[in-house]
């Protein structure tokens, strides 16, 4: 019973995602050095939760999905065109910083955070507005756009288990060079006093 | 052909039925000239605001308290107007838009009707999930939904009488406007220019929800509603299919032009009158020529949809500034002579004086800093584009004034026909900008351009401003720290009202500007005022509370205020916001208390600049 049931979910998810079982030879023409081969399969790929409340416990051989393009120190380059190419930037933000889709720039995920959950979340879209691309772009695209991703999301606050925001002490006390000065892939690397609004 | 006489029966009956139904669908007019009332958005086709109650006045105001509360249960943007038809007042909310039926004098609640809207339309609305206003006539209870859906009610029962779907998420439409009911029609215009969407604007029969008519703001003559009745003022809009022709080809059909603003109606011109909005991408040098008919005033007959007149007041837009802003429809001496006016307080920056039979520009007078235009050449009735400023691809463009949101936003004002003032709520909010390569995707964002706001000169970012249309000059302003997103509300009492990003409900002499009252709302304010009498005689003010729209979202989602170009660069304005609000929908009513407990004098309170 159990095992039937998993095997229908299977099947209906492989047969959602046409792409993903076969776009492996797929290449994206804006691409360099893209691997030929993933190192994540569908079947891998769905067993990646999209919670933090395994049902049973922790399950013991989930496999580790990596980029396949961590390492690969043009990857957020090229995913950080992408981002433009693909409008990505219309609505999460120049650097990410969120407008009609939520921020990337901070370390807050609402699909959670790993390398294949950002992959997912573009591949099938979310619920509350996040188009689906798996449709649209080759998978090398879309882990380019997760080296992007995870690039611009490592924000200097990161330590902290949460944020605090305060006039007086002022918090946060430093921003971004903002995108209209500075095109990079680093934005955390480029920082400026808080202006409050006033004028930089 | 011959008539039996049980035809002529038959067609009798028929037309005293029709006859009927006519004078039933007529209560809309005749309740927004009841001072008790407030049934649409802007209270009266003329979009004033104005109300003639009295009970509350200069004297009083300072001994207003609440009456009552109510939690909208949605924590967006909360932008609408709560509209009151014979003692039920209706409010509708940030997406999901569920609507409540209210007793406008205790609060009970009397119906809730909550629409099956699809969660994927807030990832295709530009700035927040908003929804600005009901629309009311004949018993009826008119809805737009996020996801292009238009729904009628039973207004006593909250029953859904029909529904109508007028566009597609998937193309990037969303529906946030309050519709407005003219002749028995509800009119209804999408938004989604930052998708690169088609604008329209669509008339549905309020009994069957079918389209009478829809009108696009870009293509060919036949699709605008552009036919031989149309009349211009300016010999440049008499060439056919302009709105074909001033766009690279095919352009128009992804060119924008949404209606997402206000409506208003002249009965006696019978000429309805808008804005479209701004051209798509926002990179203008992707769509070479003037872009028509986007950023333009619009005056239609509302029977067919079919254009009387236009005017494009920006053409080739550069930098966001549409034309959805309301329109006042005011009879004013202009030079001596008195005319017809449509006062148009635009986003440009700039408050035009029309004649609204005509097409005609009277004036144009820049109400805030601006140097994006040099001024509005009044032979051609259009904005004179200072060149230094025009956007370069790659580079960026410091110090645009007024930035992509303009001088003002959709954010309505008010007239009041006794102190002869327009009450202005607006930002003051300057640039920069950098326009890049950007691609057509059905479905995701056409903008291509990288916008950074901050506040403009002085330091402060918004006002509320008296503006005399006829000496062409303001009379005072009140200066915010932060963006003005609220409506404008005007009584009889010389009371005007507004609220603030930093939760603060005003009350202002209407005369001089100065601030009569106060309160400390749960969170910040981008609704719109109104005021009403109750079913037990008092006079109500009510405004809903909730942060949000454009310079809102920094405090209601998941916006990093470190990144300054964050919601289209509005981030870099507001980026302080969530140090003076955090999210919360709810709408507050106020009323003074009972006579024999009022304090005797005002409370002192902020005086005006």
């Amino acid at each position: 019973m159990r095992a039937e049931r998993s095997f229908l979910l299977v099947a209906i998810i492989l047969a959602a995602l046409p792409g993903l079982a076969s776009a492996q030879s797929r290449q994206g023409p804006a691409s360099k050095g893209a691997p030929t081969q993933y190192s994540a399969t569908a079947s891998e790929l769905l067993q990646v939760p999209v919670t933090g409340i395994p049902a049973g416990g922790p399950a013991e051989d989930v496999p580790d999905i990596k980029n396949p393009f961590a390492g690969d120190p043009g990857a957020a380059e090229r995913g950080m065109k992408h981002f433009r190419a693909f409008n990505c930037v219309g609505c999460h933000g120049d650097n990410g910083g969120g407008g009609m889709g939520p921020a990337l720039s901070d370390k807050k995920w609402i699909y959670r955070s790993t390398p294949a959950n950002i992959f997912l979340s573009i591949y099938q879209g979310r619920p509350n507005g996040m188009p689906a691309w798996g449709g649209m772009l080759p998978e090398n695209v879309i882990w380019e756009l997760v080296s992007y991703i995870q690039s611009i999301s490592s924000a200097p606050d990161s330590d902290t288990f949460g944020t605090t925001i305060s006039r007086n002490p002022q918090s946060p006390q430093k921003e971004q060079v903002p995108a209209t000065e500075l095109e990079t892939a680093k934005p955390w690397d480029h920082l400026q006093p808080f202006h409050n609004g006033q004028k930089p | 052909m011959r008539f039996r006489l049980r035809d002529i029966g038959a067609i009798c009956a028929t037309v005293a039925a029709l006859a009927v139904a006519h004078a039933g669908a007529q209560d809309l007019p005749s309740l927004s000239q009841d001072p008790k009332q407030w049934p649409m958005a802007p209270r009266d086709y003329a979009n004033t605001r104005y109300s003639p109650l009295e009970q509350i006045n200069r004297a009083n105001v300072g001994d207003l308290r609440v009456a009552w509360t109510f939690s909208l249960g949605t924590n967006k943007g909360q932008e609408a107007a709560p509209i009151i038809v014979n003692g039920t007042m209706y409010v509708v909310s940030s997406y999901p838009n569920n609507v409540y039926a209210l007793d406008a004098t205790s609060g009970e609640l009397k119906w809730t009707y909550k629409p099956n809207t699809d969660p994927s339309s807030q990832g295709v609305a530009c700035c927040d999930v908003v929804n600005r206003g009901l629309a009311y006539d004949n018993g009826k209870i008119f809805l737009n939904t996020l996801d292009v859906h238009t729904v009628a009610l039973d207004a006593a029962t909250g029953k859904e009488l029909w529904v109508t779907q007028l566009g597609d998420i998937g193309k990037g439409e969303t529906l946030t406007m309050a519709p407005l009911v003219v002749k028995g029609k509800v009119l209804v215009g999408n938004s989604g220019a930052e998708f690169g969407i088609r604008g329209w604007l669509a008339a549905l029969d309020e009994n069957t929800g079918k389209i009478a008519w829809r009108a696009y703001s870009t293509g060919p003559d036949k699709d605008v509603l552009i036919g031989d009745d149309f009349q211009p003022f300016y010999d440049r809009y008499k060439e056919k299919d302009l709105g074909v022709s001033t766009w690279p080809p095919d352009q128009w059909k992804i060119g924008g032009g949404s209606v997402w603003g206000w409506l208003q109606y002249d009965p006696e011109l019978d000429l309805v009158y808008y804005g479209s909005a701004n051209p798509s991408p926002w990179n203008a040098t992707v769509r070479p020529g003037d872009n028509l008919w986007t950023d333009t005033l619009f005056a239609r007959k509302p029977d067919t949809g079919h254009a009387r007149w236009a005017d494009q007041l920006n053409p080739h837009d550069t930098f966001d500034h549409d034309e959805i802003n309301e329109s006042l429809l005011l009879d004013l001496d202009i030079g001596g002579t008195p005319r017809k006016t449509l006062v148009h307080v635009g986003r440009d920056g700039f408050i035009w004086v029309i004649d609204r039979a005509t097409g005609e520009v009277l004036s144009a007078d820049a109400f805030d800093t601006m140097n994006v235009y040099k001024g509005v050449d009044l032979k051609t009735g259009q904005v004179i584009p200072n060149e230094e400023k025009a956007p370069v691809a790659g580079k960026t463009i410091r110090e645009i004034c007024p930035p992509a949101p303009g001088a003002k936003d959709w954010q309505p004002s008010a007239w009041s026909p006794r102190t002869k003032l327009i009450y202005v709520p607006h930002q003051h909010l300057c640039m920069d900008w950098k326009i890049g390569d950007v691609g057509y995707i059905a479905g995701s964002p056409y903008v291509g351009a990288t916008a950074d706001m901050y506040a403009g000169e002085g330091g402060y970012r918004g006002a509320f401003m008296a503006w005399d249309p006829v000496k062409k000059q303001k009379a005072w302003e009140i200066r915010e720290n932060l963006p003005v997103w609220s409506g404008a509300l005007v009584t009889g009492g010389d009371v005007a009202f507004y609220g603030t990003l930093d939760r603060w409900f005003k009350a202002v002499d209407a005369q001089t500007g100065s601030v009569l009252w106060k309160f400390r709302t749960g969170s910040g304010i981008v609704g719109q005022p109104v005021t009403y009498q109750g079913s037990d005689g008092t006079q109500y003010v009510a405004i809903l509370a909730g942060i949000g729209g454009w310079p809102g979202a920094i405090a209601n989602a998941e916006l990093d205020p470190r990144v300054r170009t964050a919601a289209a660069g509005m981030v870099g304005a507001t980026q302080d916001l969530p140090t003076y609000s955090a999210a919360g929908g709810e709408l507050f009513v106020f009323a003074l208390p009972p006579p024999q407990s009022r304090a005797a004098n005002p409370s002192e309170g902020d005086h005006a600049r």
